[in-house]
């Protein structure tokens, strides 16, 4: 992008956020100034039938239209594959229809953004979003709060890589993260805390973490949107063909089938 | 609108093909834009949903984009949107359902949900632009084997179906264990017009007297039992003669039924829908058995018996016609009825 052009959609921004990733559909609309409205369901899993009255309640919140929007956002992953699949395709479609660029948003980053405030406020050194991937999988990373360079804010800044992590094996590194510094706590978000609680209680030491309330534990668009504006001030915008899931894990089959352990039991036995 | 057509952008993606298709007046094909998958899903010898779904993302956005380009039209001069919200694989599906949507609030047109099985039949109208109900329709498929009543454009009803196997999924079967691969239905359909369709007796299954059901499930054991036998007693195998055989005994069966269905409605014509339509040996059966009583057999080209979004802009367009309202918070439904 040019750098006039840049400079000018800086000035007058309207960013849709889109959240799909987990189990309650949002969707948020922010400006250049941060200001930031938001719709979300209160139904579990009604991604596909509820996300464009959500975009829309969030577009009327925000006093605008949808040919107003200067840029698509969408929360890309980990969480639900199918998930997932709704929101970046509504931003796809939206961005291709729209002829504005899109942004693609880490949901493991959003949601450090989202319980930032309370994760500083309550002592916390580092925030750990955990995604519950059923069967001791999680998808995880581990941020720490940082001054932005004007020391007005604070932003997530990962300390640890986004992946798929063994509950256990997540909280082992985060006990030696957490040693480092005596008396430094980690706050736990995100659906993980309702499937291992029991594992991390046991595991961490008393007083090493804090779990988010269930009001702030889960994906939301306004963390999205938080993160879609700095992006979009930087220039970091896509085409959408360039927006992609980011599942963190290969389909079933294609994890067989690499590993040569693909099912051919309909096939006739080889004589 | 466009040179006073009413435009229809059909979406499908209810299986392994990405399809979107402009058509005019629900009639005229404007544009057939399909990219299909089978390359991906025959290293896994039948489709892998989850592969399906990730590929319809990446593929959903350029494949809209082509239907409208080949068309010459702009988003803003469709006038409708039709897409296939069931049945299929649910998580296909939901794709082509959210592109669908976001489409139509972006650009305000309005969208119609459409059973796939009602756009095989109005592959017909695509074909035959004559063509109106009543009629009797046979729809076969990787999925299905129904005979249907089609008395008006927007009503269907079921009179028989397949109790266990589709027939499309016994070709599939079979060819896999006779080392033809996939997708079964064409390849069986080739090496059968080499073979002979008498060589061996393979059972018609016709089910309780008068009945328009199908049951494939044993002459599918049939023939692998069969198979079976012959390697273990050291006999070669004549994959020809088994694949004519195999599947005139499952030809023979859906004619008969269609035909019998369609006298006992009094109907004078059958249209034949869905991927195992452009069979050629049930093709040319069809007109045999149908043709002696009188019946005319009506059937799209090919690449419009295949999974396609023509059909279901078709359909999409015949729907918002008589009154089917739009609605922005469609869902997929993967067991949809007819």
């Amino acid at each position: 992008m040019k750098e006039s052009g840049l400079r000018n959609s800086c000035k007058d921004m309207k960013i849709l956020a889109i959240e799909t990733t987990g189990k309650y559909g949002s969707a948020s609309v922010i400006d250049e100034t941060g200001l930031i409205y938001s719709a979300a369901s209160s139904e579990e899993m009604n991604h596909l039938r509820g996300m464009i009255t959500l975009i829309d309640a969030a577009l009327r919140a925000a006093g605008i239209t949808k040919n107003e929007l200067t840029h698509v956002a969408a929360s890309v992953g980990p969480g639900s594959f199918t998930g997932i699949r709704i929101g970046v395709t509504t931003a796809r479609i939206m961005s291709q229809m729209l002829n504005v660029p899109c942004i693609a948003v880490s949901t493991l980053e959003a949601m450090a953004t989202g319980a930032l405030d309370k994760a500083i406020s309550s002592g916390a050194l580092y925030v750990v979003p955990v995604i519950n991937a059923r069967r001791h999988q999680t998808y995880a990373g581990v941020y720490e709060a940082v001054f932005t360079s004007d020391y007005e804010h604070q932003s997530a800044v990962p300390v640890m890589e986004e992946k798929q992590y063994m509950i256990e094996d997540l909280l082992e590194e985060l006990k030696c993260k957490t040693a480092e510094y005596s008396g430094a706590a980690a706050f736990f978000t995100g659906d993980g805390i309702d499937a291992y609680g029991d594992i991390i209680k046991s595991t961490m030491s008393e007083g090493s973490y804090l779990f988010a309330d269930e009001e702030l534990r889960y994906q939301h668009a306004e963390s999205v949107a938080k993160i879609a504006l700095r992006k979009a001030v930087r220039g970091e915008t896509l085409s959408y063909n360039e927006l992609m899931p980011e599942y963190m894990r290969l389909a079933e089959a294609e994890q067989r089938l690499r590993a040569g352990t693909l099912s051919d039991r309909i096939r006739f036995p080889a004589k | 609108m466009k040179d006073g057509r009413f435009l229809t952008l059909g979406i499908e993606t209810s299986c392994d093909e990405t399809a979107a298709s402009v058509v005019a007046d629900g009639r005229f094909v404007m544009s057939n834009v399909i990219s299909s998958q089978i390359d991906i899903h025959t290293a896994y010898g039948g489709v892998v949903p989850e592969i399906a779904s990730r590929k319809h993302l990446e593929r959903i956005n350029d494949v809209i984009g082509k239907a409208l380009e080949d068309a010459e039209v702009s988003p803003k001069e469709i006038d409708l949107i039709g897409v296939t919200y069931g049945p299929g694989l649910v998580g296909a599906l939901l794709i082509g359902v959210a592109a669908a949507k976001a489409m139509a609030y972006a650009c305000d047109i309005p969208l119609v949900g459409v059973n796939h099985m009602h756009g095989h039949i109005a592959a017909n109208y695509l074909e035959h632009n004559e063509l109106e109900p009543p009629f009797m329709a046979l729809i076969v498929s990787g999925g299905h084997t129904e005979i249907v009543n089609v008395p008006d454009y927007n009503k269907c009803e079921k009179l028989g179906g397949t109790r266990d196997d589709a027939a499309g999924e016994a070709f599939d079967k079979v060819a896999r264990v006779i080392g033809l691969g996939y997708p079964g239905g064409p390849k069986i359909d080739k090496a059968a017009k080499e073979g002979d369709p008498d060589s061996i007796a393979f059972k018609r299954v016709y089910l309780e007297q008068g009945s328009l059901d199908f049951s494939f499930s044993g002459l599918k054991t049939q023939a692998l039992n069969y198979l079976n036998q012959e390697r273990q007693a050291g006999r070669e195998i004549n994959v020809n003669n088994v694949a004519a055989s195999f599947q005139e005994a499952v030809v023979e069966v859906i004619a008969d039924k269609a035909v019998m269905a369609a006298e006992r409605y009094g109907q004078k014509r059958i249209v034949m829908a869905g991927g195992v339509a452009s069979n050629s040996r049930l093709r040319a059966l069809m007109e045999e058995k149908a043709g002696s009583r009188g019946i005319d057999v009506l059937k799209p080209s090919p690449v419009l018996c295949t999974d396609n979004g023509a059909m279901i802009a078709s359909a999409a367009y015949y729907a918002y016609r008589s009154g089917v309202k739009p609605d922005l918070e469609l869902d997929a439904v993967p067991g949809l009825e007819f």
